[in-house]
C-alpha cells in the first residue's frame, strides 16, 4: 500500500495545460493547485467540504478540491477561477459579479464562480436552480441576493 | 477642548452619492487577489499548534521528544520556552470594576478553555508540522469547568484564578427616579433574554507571517488584521522589537467583522519563532481552530423590565447583563465590552425614556474568550429592547409601529438619561417609512387570510440608533478611555494622478473606492486618475483600527483633510494662471474653473504639471510640496439610525422559519456609494438571520465545545437568504466630511430583534413568547402544539 507520503506520479490538464508532477500521496488537491502550480486563486475556507470556496471543476463537474488528494484528478481536466476571463476581458459572469456588488472581500468569490460556471454551462437556469446549487456555498459579506441577481443576469445573457 | 484635527472641510457632492463600481473588483474576481495564505517567502517554515483538549486541567506533563525527531521539524515550543520572552498579554476594559486577566502566550501549569495554545510544532510544512502536533503528547489532571456565567459569579470552583469570584466586570448606574417609573406604571413588561454565542466566522481564518533580519533588526509580520498599528504596537511593548524596524503588513483580507481586531497570542509567538529560528515562520489557521480560539461573540443573559404608562409610554427601564465571558480578557476589546455596552448605552435607544436602572456584569468561564463582532453589545441590546417593545404592543394592544410612536425621540438634539448627546436623527421618521414600506394594514389581512388555511406568517420590527465613527468624543460621550486618530496621506504627482494612503485596512468594505470617490470630488480629477493604499503596511499613516463603524467617515475625513491641503494649492496656482481671485476657481471635471467666466479653465494635469517643472507659473511664497498627511478625530460623536421589518413564515409541520421579506431603512447620512452601503445592509441583517434563527456555538456539560465543523456551526447560505426592499433617509452630520456617518454594523444590529418579533407575531394565537436566540424548530414547535 502506498504510505500518506511517499510520492506518486500524476498527469492532469489545469486550464488547458498538461502537467506531470510526483506529489505526495496525501497531498490534496487544493495544496497541489495553489502550491505546486501557483494557482491561488483558488481559495481554502474550512478544509472540510462546506464552505465551498475551493470549488474547481473536474471534467466539468464542480468539486470541493480541499476534499480530493491530487492522486484522484490523475488523468482529469481542471479548470480554476484563472482560466475563465478571456484574454484580458472578464467572462460576462465575472462581469455581472461586479456590476451586482456580489462580492466584498472576495474570499468565497471563486468557489461560487466556478459553481455557476457549470450551472451555465448545463442550460438556462432559473431563479430556483441558482439558489439550490449555489446554496452549498458560503458567503459571509453579500448577503447573496447580488449574487442570485448576477448569475440571473448572466445567464440571461447566455441565453440571448 | 478643540483641536484643529477636528475640522473637516466642506465638499461638494459630484461622485460621491454614485453607485461607483469598485475598482478591486477585476483582480479579486480573476484570482488575482493575494489573501495571507497566497503569500510565499523564500524558506519558511509552516507552524501549527497543540492546543488544549480540556476546558480547565493542570498540565502534569508535556512531551514533546518525538516531536522533536521528526524528520523535518524544526522546533516545538511549550509554554516555559514562551514565557521567557512573554509572560502574556494583559486585558482589560477601561471602566468602573474591570479586573484584568494575562493571557500567556502557549498554556503554563494550567488550561483554561478548549482550544487554548499549549504547543506550537515549527516544519518544513504544514504536513509535517501537523504530523508533529500528533506526536506531542499532554497530559491532564482535570479541575472543575465553570461553565454558567450567572452561577459563576455566585461563587464555587474559579475558571481563571486571576479572577477568584469570576467577576470580570461588574457595575452599573441608577439614573431618574426608576422606583417613582415602575411603582407608578400602568404595566411593566419584561422577560430574561439569552443571546447565544457566535462566531464572525470570516470566510478567511486567521493567519501570520513573520520574517526577521537580525543584521538589521527588522521584523516584517503580515496579518490581516483590522488594527494593524494596535499589533505593532503590542510587539514593541512587550516583546521589544524595534519601533522603527517593525513593520505589520496586511493583505488583501477575507472578512473580518470584529474578529480580526484583536491581538491574538499566534501574532505574538510567530515573531519570536521568526526571531530565534531566523527563518520566516507561517501559520495559517484551520476552520476547526477558527471556531475554537478565534474569539467567540455576543452571548449574554439579560434580565430587563420597561415600566409604560397608562398611554403606553415608556418611562423607565431596568437591566442587568451579564456576560459569558470566557478565561481571559482579549485585548483590546475584552469580555468586558459587550455587557457594558448592552446595559449602559442600548436599553433607551431611540425612545425619551427618563429613567434607567443599569447593571453590566461578565463572568469568566472555561470557554474561548469572548471578542468583538459586528453590533458589538448593540446587538443583544437591541434584541432585548425591541423586542419587549413587540410584547409591549401585544399587550396595550397597539400596533409595533404606535407602540414605537408612543416613546420615539422627536426633538433633536437629544440627551438621554446617561448623558449621551444626539445631535440629530430621522427615528420618527424611520418607523413610519417602515410601516409605509410593508403595508400594515394589507398585511394584517393576508395574515389573517393564510392563518385560516393554517399558515402562519408574522412581522417584526426593530429600530435603531447606532453609534459610528468611533473616535475620541464618542468615547467620551459614554465615559470610556481611548484615545482614536487616523492619518491620510494624499500625494498629486507630476501627471495629475493621485496617491491615497489611509491608515485603516480593509477587509472587503471598498474603501479604496469610496475615498477615491471622496477625493475626486476634493481634487476634480477622474476615479481612473486616483489610487487608493488601505493600511497594506503600517509604514504608512496612523490608524486607530476598521472598527466601531468607523471607516468611512474617519479615513474620509483624514483623505479630506489631507486633500484639501493640495486643493488649496491647485485653486492658489490655477488663480496665479488665469489671473482669477482664488475664491472663484473650483475643481471640477479634471480642471480648475474660473466660476462664471465660461472657457477660462486649466486642466488639473497642467497645473500640476507646473507645479513640479514651471517655477514661472507659480504665485509668490508658493510651496510645491503636493503630499500632505493630516490626521482625523471627529469632534462630536456620530450616530446613525434605521430600522428593519421583517416578514417570516413558521412552518408548523417541521416548526423551520423561513424568512419571506426584509425592509430597510438606513440613515447614515450622505451616502457616499448606495451600493457598498446596501451591501453592508444585507450583509449584516443575514448575519442576524444567522444569529437568530441558525449559529451557535454549544458546549457540553465538560466543557468540551461541540461545534467545529462549519456543518454543526451553520451559517446562512443562500437559501436563507431572503429578498430586501432598502429606503435610504439622509440626515447629514453637521461636522463629519460631507454629512457622511458609519453604518457597517447596522444590519447585524437590528435584524435578530425583527426575527424574533416577527416568529412571536406569527405564533401570537399560541400565547407563547420566545426570548431566546437562536430560535430553533424545537421552540417552535413547541409553542405551535401548547
Amino acid at each position: 500500500m502506498t504510505q500518506p507520503s511517499e510520492h506518486v506520479s500524476v498527469q492532469v490538464e489545469v486550464n488547458g495545460r498538461r502537467y506531470q508532477r510526483s506529489v505526495m500521496a496525501r497531498l490534496t488537491l487544493s495544496d497541489f493547485l495553489r502550491d505546486e502550480l501557483g494557482l491561488t486563486g483558488t481559495k481554502v475556507g474550512c478544509e472540510h467540504g462546506v464552505c465551498g470556496a475551493c470549488t474547481v471543476l473536474i471534467d466539468n463537474e464542480p468539486a470541493r478540491s480541499c476534499l480530493m488528494l491530487t492522486v484522484q484528478a490523475n488523468g482529469k481536466q481542471i479548470r480554476t477561477v484563472e482560466s475563465l476571463a478571456s484574454g484580458r476581458e472578464m467572462s460576462p459572469l465575472q462581469a455581472c459579479f461586479q456590476k451586482h456588488h456580489a462580492l466584498q472581500c472576495g474570499f468565497c468569490t471563486a468557489g461560487f464562480l466556478m459553481s455557476a460556471t457549470a450551472l451555465l454551462e448545463e442550460g438556462q437556469p432559473t431563479r430556483e436552480d441558482i439558489v439550490e446549487t449555489l446554496s452549498g456555498h458560503y458567503c459571509r459579506c453579500t448577503g447573496y441576493s447580488p449574487i442570485i441577481d448576477a448569475v440571473e443576469e448572466a445567464a440571461a445573457k447566455e441565453s440571448s | 477642548m478643540s483641536f484643529p484635527h477636528s475640522q473637516s472641510p466642506s465638499i461638494a457632492a459630484r461622485s460621491i452619492g454614485a453607485r461607483v463600481p469598485r475598482g478591486d473588483d477585476p483582480r479579486l474576481l480573476t484570482g488575482r487577489g493575494q489573501y495571507l495564505a497566497d503569500i510565499v517567502l523564500p524558506g519558511e517554515l509552516h507552524a501549527c499548534f497543540v492546543r488544549s483538549s480540556a476546558a480547565h486541567a493542570r498540565i502534569t506533563r508535556v512531551s514533546i521528544d518525538e516531536a522533536r525527531a521528526l524528520d523535518g521539524v524544526v522546533a516545538v515550543w511549550t509554554g516555559e520556552d514562551a514565557a521567557k520572552f512573554c509572560e502574556g498579554i494583559v486585558g482589560e476594559l477601561e471602566v468602573e470594576g474591570c479586573f484584568a486577566t494575562t493571557m500567556p502566550l502557549l498554556a503554563r501549569d494550567i488550561v483554561r478553555y478548549v482550544g487554548e495554545p499549549v504547543a506550537v510544532v515549527v516544519a518544513e510544512s504544514r504536513y509535517v508540522a501537523e504530523d508533529g502536533c500528533d506526536l506531542v503528547d499532554v497530559d491532564y489532571e482535570p479541575l472543575e469547568p465553570v461553565l454558567h456565567p450567572r452561577s459563576a459569579l455566585e461563587g464555587g470552583p474559579s475558571a481563571n484564578e486571576e479572577l477568584p469570584d469570576n467577576v470580570a466586570l461588574r457595575g452599573g448606574k441608577v439614573l431618574g427616579d426608576v422606583e417613582g417609573a415602575f411603582n407608578n406604571a400602568a404595566r411593566v413588561i419584561e422577560a430574561t433574554f439569552h443571546s447565544g454565542r457566535l462566531s464572525a466566522g470570516p470566510m478567511e481564518t486567521r493567519g501570520v507571517i513573520a520574517s526577521y533580519d537580525w543584521t538589521s533588526r527588522r521584523l516584517r509580520l503580515w496579518t490581516g488584521s483590522q488594527m494593524p498599528h494596535y499589533i505593532k504596537y503590542c510587539l514593541t511593548a512587550y516583546l521589544g522589537f524595534p519601533e522603527n524596524e517593525c513593520e505589520v503588513l496586511t493583505p488583501d483580507t477575507g472578512g473580518g467583522f470584529g474578529q480580526k481586531a484583536h491581538i491574538f497570542p499566534e501574532e505574538m509567538l510567530l515573531p519570536l519563532l521568526a526571531r530565534e529560528l531566523d527563518r520566516p515562520v507561517k501559520w495559517v489557521e484551520d476552520r476547526r481552530e477558527n471556531l475554537m480560539t478565534a474569539t467567540h461573540a455576543h452571548e449574554q443573559f439579560i434580565d430587563i423590565a420597561y415600566a409604560f404608562d397608562s398611554d403606553a409610554r415608556a418611562t423607565g427601564v431596568r437591566i442587568r447583563a451579564t456576560g459569558d465571558g470566557g478565561a481571559y480578557h482579549q485585548p483590546p476589546w475584552s469580555m468586558g465590552v459587550e455587557p457594558w455596552c448592552t446595559a449602559m448605552v442600548t436599553p433607551t435607544g431611540v425612545y425619551d425614556i427618563p429613567a434607567a436602572d443599569l447593571i453590566y456584569e461578565a463572568a469568566a468561564t472555561n470557554k474561548t474568550p469572548i471578542g468583538a463582532y459586528r453590533g458589538v453589545g448593540y446587538m443583544a441590546g437591541t434584541l432585548v429592547r425591541e423586542c419587549l417593545m413587540d410584547d409591549a404592543a401585544r399587550a396595550f394592544e397597539l400596533s409595533p409601529f404606535d407602540i414605537r410612536r408612543r416613546s420615539v425621540v422627536r426633538e433633536f438634539p437629544w440627551t438621554n438619561p446617561q448623558g449621551i448627546v444626539y445631535d440629530e436623527g430621522s427615528w420618527l421618521q424611520t418607523i413610519d417609512e417602515l410601516e409605509r414600506m410593508v403595508d400594515y394594514t394589507a398585511f394584517r389581512e393576508r395574515q389573517a387570510a393564510l392563518r385560516a388555511e393554517g399558515r402562519f406568517i408574522g412581522l417584526g420590527l426593530s429600530v435603531f440608533v447606532e453609534s459610528s465613527g468611533e473616535s475620541t468624543a464618542m468615547g467620551k460621550a459614554h465615559d470610556l478611555g481611548g484615545i482614536y486618530h487616523d492619518t491620510a496621506t494624499v500625494k498629486m504627482e507630476p501627471n495629475g494622478s493621485v496617491t491615497v494612503t489611509i491608515g485603516l485596512t480593509t477587509q472587503g468594505q471598498g474603501h479604496r473606492t469610496t475615498m477615491a470617490q471622496v477625493v475626486a470630488d476634493s481634487l476634480g480629477v477622474p476615479l481612473e486618475a486616483i489610487t487608493v493604499r488601505a493600511a497594506e503596511s503600517t509604514t504608512y499613516g496612523w490608524g486607530s483600527g476598521t472598527v466601531g463603524s468607523r471607516g468611512a467617515v474617519i479615513a474620509g475625513g483624514a483623505v479630506l483633510r489631507a486633500s484639501n491641503v493640495i486643493r488649496t494649492k491647485l485653486v492658489a496656482l490655477a488663480a496665479s494662471m488665469l489671473e482669477a481671485d482664488p475664491a472663484d476657481i473650483d475643481l471640477v471635471d479634471g480642471a480648475a474653473v474660473v466660476l462664471g467666466v465660461p472657457g477660462s479653465s486649466v486642466s488639473i494635469i497642467d497645473l500640476a504639471t507646473a507645479v513640479y517643472f514651471d517655477q514661472s507659473a507659480w504665485p509668490a511664497d508658493f510651496d510645491p510640496t503636493l503630499e500632505a498627511t493630516l490626521a482625523y478625530d471627529p469632534a462630536r460623536p456620530i450616530f446613525s439610525n434605521g430600522g428593519h421589518a421583517m416578514i417570516v413564515e413558521v412552518a408548523p409541520d417541521t416548526g423551520f422559519v423561513t424568512v419571506e421579506k426584509v425592509f430597510s431603512v438606513e440613515d447614515c447620512g450622505t451616502v457616499i456609494n448606495p451600493d457598498i452601503v446596501e451591501g453592508q445592509i444585507r450583509g449584516g441583517v443575514v448575519q442576524g438571520i444567522g444569529a437568530a434563527l441558525l449559529e451557535r456555538l454549544v458546549y457540553d456539560d465538560s466543557g468540551q465545545l461541540v461545534t467545529t465543523t462549519l456543518l454543526d456551526y451553520h451559517m446562512p447560505s443562500m437559501d436563507f437568504s431572503p429578498p430586501f426592499e432598502i429606503h435610504h433617509l439622509e440626515t447629514p452630520s453637521s461636522h463629519t466630511p460631507g454629512g457622511i456617518k458609519g453604518m457597517g454594523e447596522s444590519g447585524l444590529i437590528a435584524a435578530p430583534a425583527a426575527v424574533l418579533n416577527a416568529v412571536n407575531d406569527a405564533l401570537s394565537h399560541t400565547g407563547t413568547v420566545l426570548h431566546n436566540i437562536p430560535i430553533t424548530p424545537e421552540q417552535v414547535l413547541r409553542a405551535l402544539r401548547g
